[in-house]
């Protein structure tokens, strides 16, 4: 094609004109600064330190006060943060260049000898950090110079830039851990657009601006985290005008927010797919007809509109949209609400109904047992209830045992596993799919040690997500774990329900703020009132 | 008064015995419950390396005895120890949340006993009067709803329509007013229904009758003669419910994001933390015990034929 200068140059100047008018109409211009923001949420951190807390109450907080050497946006690309440049130098090194003149909240120098001693602090302390395993095979930090710093891994790691930019990554004054010692899991000292000021246990824990922040400085004067474990209380504490945000709102008044002019309701498509869990190697789920039978038993749709109203999407593989190496597994078209389908499916693998409609093969039910917990995951309880209904419609009969989310969680992680079924979610916290299909899908990650509770075992697949895992090519990993969800769509060891969405409902006054799709952040350091 | 003293340092005594039992029984439910502290405070990532390292490290591959030895041992030089999940010493977590528990008690025994008492003594009086009908309406009222419910009812009237509360936390007096009240609901109604009837009963009795035939005024005769003699029962129930309230007090927490012990303990429970839950739950049983010993001993002064001899 030919580029004829002339033709380019109007649209040039009208993409030029219309860039200068949007950066006079950007919020930055109409933003105001100061103010208090009031965020009310349903429970207390653990702790404000990731080396203490690895759950979304710390994490929320922390992610305001300390900063990785990577940021992940909400669109989940990598951008630099207090590293400005690296290089893969090795298929165990990467080297960082860091940002210079950014200081820590209690004023001394951030520097490769501070991030040497956050990894140390979190990967060879005793104990380790809570989060040092979530992290892959890191190994440590190397000094080169000031600001500049070599992260090693004990084996070649493809998804070690996502690593570091965990959450739980973010950079700690050194100077400050020492003189806090265990303290400094209530008081944190990093980077970040805020600073901490107070924790008072179970009532808030407050942040103030960074006067003095590298980038560009925050325009809330202070954040207030208040706990409100009531989803009623929270509500109305919205509507009085007690808080500005509510993390997790009451779903069924979301239609209702919408609506007001007064409230905004913030969404973004989170990273944790909710499903059923079937046990590959208890028959008759080793039979693969089986299983499709059951996932064509399931009506998605009936249960995204009935029980979770919106606030959830379907879940359209074993990965999240979004999450690196995601390919979408089309279980519409795979696996479509079937009833005939589903019959046809178990009839070929030699189940019949019997007298009372449950099928039968040689005299035996086709009974199958489910462990399920109930309010670990949004409508957890309820989905379970609905499936179970659901495949009582094509002659299978399920028997659930309800444990509490503590016991359950043991006897998930434990071996063997005496049931068929089982309810439980998995969040691809690090936005890689590495820490998803490796732990849940290899052959020889089987519990106790390894999270593959469905006991799946494809050796081609074993290959693939073992190459991607040990490539630093991202292309080559995207394209390994595409055939990787290819293969394991045909045989599937879940039933897909749904993909959880992170909704946070504010008044309309908070201005410049997104929902991020990892859980355990909360971005605030943009986020301006308008009042 | 020496024979109440010697009476009180005996029962204090033999609560020791009382608090072993009980950081026996807390160790032991907890170790029987199935569920891992370590495995879930670090998350369904973390692998199990990572699992029985951290185990090790804070002692829990250890035996049950042996830990209960530990345990004991710590607690007899003064020590009740870092909770699992946060690593914060159990004293400062309870710093933070006794007093909360301690000031919401105190709140909603005064409140029940304020208003209990004499809505019961005035049933009695007057029963099967129209305001005998409306406090037995009200009891019922009182005792049937759950506080979850009569706690958001009170949010929406007074937080929500007339904006004169604040919906939940912990600070000033106003903080204070919608939580006491929920929480003290309950016990008004059972005050004041265990009050009329034995005020009621006191009242048929020939002391009474004697009372008002020699001329004393009716209020003095209720007062003096009626409410006094029938306060034994009440007070039993005060010191009950003063047990009751403290620990019954989850609910009344949650719902008005009160930062009391009773959520402390549930969280306890659900992270498998032993130790927190532990310290929480001596707190508990100690208060037991004195409101227990304070019961006792008010006995005496309300009824000098109690003697605390022997």
């Amino acid at each position: 094609m030919k580029r004829g200068g002339t033709r380019l140059a109007t649209p040039l100047a009208l993409l030029a004109a219309a860039l200068a008018l949007g950066a006079l109409a950007t919020p930055a211009a109409a933003q105001k600064r100061g103010g208090t923001l009031t965020i009310v949420r349903p429970t207390d951190p653990v702790s404000l330190d990731p080396h203490y807390e690895t759950t979304a109450p710390g994490a929320w907080v922390y992610s305001n006060i300390l900063e990785s050497l990577i940021a992940i946006d909400e669109k989940l690309a990598l951008h630099p943060k207090l590293a400005t440049s690296w290089d893969v130098i090795s298929p165990t090194r990467v080297r960082f260049k860091l940002r210079p003149g950014v200081r820590f909240h209690d004023g001394t120098p951030f520097d490769a000898a501070a991030v040497k001693f956050t990894l140390d602090r979190a990967l060879k302390g005793t104990p380790p950090g809570r989060w040092a395993s979530l992290a892959g095979p890191l190994a440590g930090a190397e000094v080169v110079d000031d600001l500049t710093v070599d992260v090693v891994t004990s084996e070649p790691f493809g998804p070690i830039l996502r690593s570091l930019a965990l959450v739980y990554a973010g950079i700690v004054s050194p100077t400050a851990v020492v003189k806090a010692g265990p303290d400094f899991s209530r008081a944190p000292v990093g980077t970040g657009p805020f600073k901490f000021v107070e924790w008072k246990t179970n009532t808030h824990v407050i942040l103030e601006r960074f006067a003095d922040y590298w980038g560009d400085k925050a325009p809330l004067d202070r954040v207030v985290f208040r706990v409100l474990p009531e989803e009623g209380a929270r509500m109305i504490a919205l509507q009085t005008g007690d808080a500005d945000m509510v993390l997790f709102p009451s779903p069924i008044q979301l239609a209702a927010l919408r609506r007001d002019p007064k409230f905004a309701v913030h969404e973004a498509t989170g990273l944790r797919v909710v499903f059923v869990g079937m046990h590959a190697k208890q028959p008759p789920l080793d039979d693969v007809r089986v299983r499709s039978a059951l996932l064509h038993a399931v009506d998605l749709k009936a249960i995204l509109a009935n029980i979770l109203e919106g606030a959830a999407l379907p879940a359209r593989g074993v990965l999240a949209p979004g999450v690196f190496g995601f390919k979408d597994m089309r279980l519409d078209q795979l696996y479509p609400f079937d009833r005939g389908r589903a019959k046809a499916l178990l009839a070929q693998a030699g189940w019949n109904p019997g007298p009372d409609g449950v099928m039968q093969k040689g005299g035996q039910r086709l009974t199958l047992t489910w462990l399920a917990a109930r309010g670990r995951y949004p409508k957890d309880g309820e989905i379970t209830e609905a499936v179970q209904a659901m495949l009582r419609d094509v002659g299978v009969e399920a028997k659930v045992e309800w444990r509490e989310w503590a016991s359950a969680f043991t006897q998930f992680r434990g071996d063997p596993l005496s049931f068929h079924l089982f309810t439980l979610g998995w969040v691809t916290s690090s936005t890689d799919a590495d820490s998803s299909l490796y732990p849940l899908f290899h052959s020889r990650q089987l519990p106790p040690g390894g999270r593959n509770t469905s006991r799946y075992a494809n050796a081609r697949v074993d290959t693939l997500v073992e190459q991607a895992r040990r490539s630093l090519n991202q292309g080559e990993r995207e394209r390994l774990y595409g055939e990787a969800q290819d293969l394991l769509a045909k045989e599937m060891v879940w039933i897909p329900i749904y993909n959880t969405m992170e909704i946070v409902a504010t008044r309309a006054s908070v201005k410049g703020f997104g929902v991020h799709p990892v859980e355990y952040f909360l971005p605030l350091g943009k986020v301006w009132l308008d009042r | 008064m020496a024979g109440s003293l010697t009476f009180a340092l005996r029962r204090l005594l033999l609560a020791v015995p009382v608090l072993l039992g009980v950081v026996f029984i807390v160790m032991l439910t907890l170790e029987l419950v199935p569920g891992d502290a370590v495995a879930m405070m670090l998350g369904e990532h973390a692998t199990k390396e990572a699992v029985d390292r951290l185990r090790e490290h804070l002692g829990l591959d250890k035996p049950l005895l042996v830990r209960y030895a530990q345990y004991v041992g710590q607690l007899a030089r003064g020590d009740l120890g870092r909770s699992i999940i946060q690593n914060r010493p159990v004293v400062d977590e309870l710093a933070d949340t006794w007093p909360a528990t301690l000031e919401l008690t105190v709140a909603a025994l005064l409140i029940a006993a304020l208003v209990g008492v004499p809505a019961g003594v005035v049933s009695a009086v007057r029963p099967n009067s129209s305001f005998d009908a409306l406090a037995r309406l009200g009891s019922l009222f009182g005792l049937s709803m759950p506080v979850f419910w009569t706690g958001l009812v009170l949010i929406v009237l007074f937080s929500l329509w007339l904006p004169w509360l604040p919906v939940g936390g912990r600070g000033s007096l106003a903080h204070l007013v919608l939580p006491a009240v929920a929480l003290a609901l309950p016990s008004i109604a059972m005050l004041a229904r265990l009050t009329r009837s034995s005020v009621l009963e006191v009242l048929h009795e020939d002391y009474v009758r004697t009372a008002r035939a020699k001329g004393l005024q009716e209020l003095a005769v209720v007062v003096k003669h009626g409410l006094r003699n029938a306060l034994l029962p009440i007070v039993t129930l005060v010191g009950i419910q003063a047990g009751q309230l403290m620990g019954g007090a989850v609910l009344t927490e949650t719902v008005f994001a009160w930062p009391g012990l009773g959520r402390l303990m549930v969280k306890a429970i659900f992270a498998r933390d032993y130790v927190l839950l532990q310290g929480a739950v001596l707190v508990f049983a100690l208060a037991f015990v004195l409101v227990n010993l304070l019961v006792d001993l008010s006995y005496g002064l309300l009824d000098p034929r109690i003697s605390r001899q022997g």
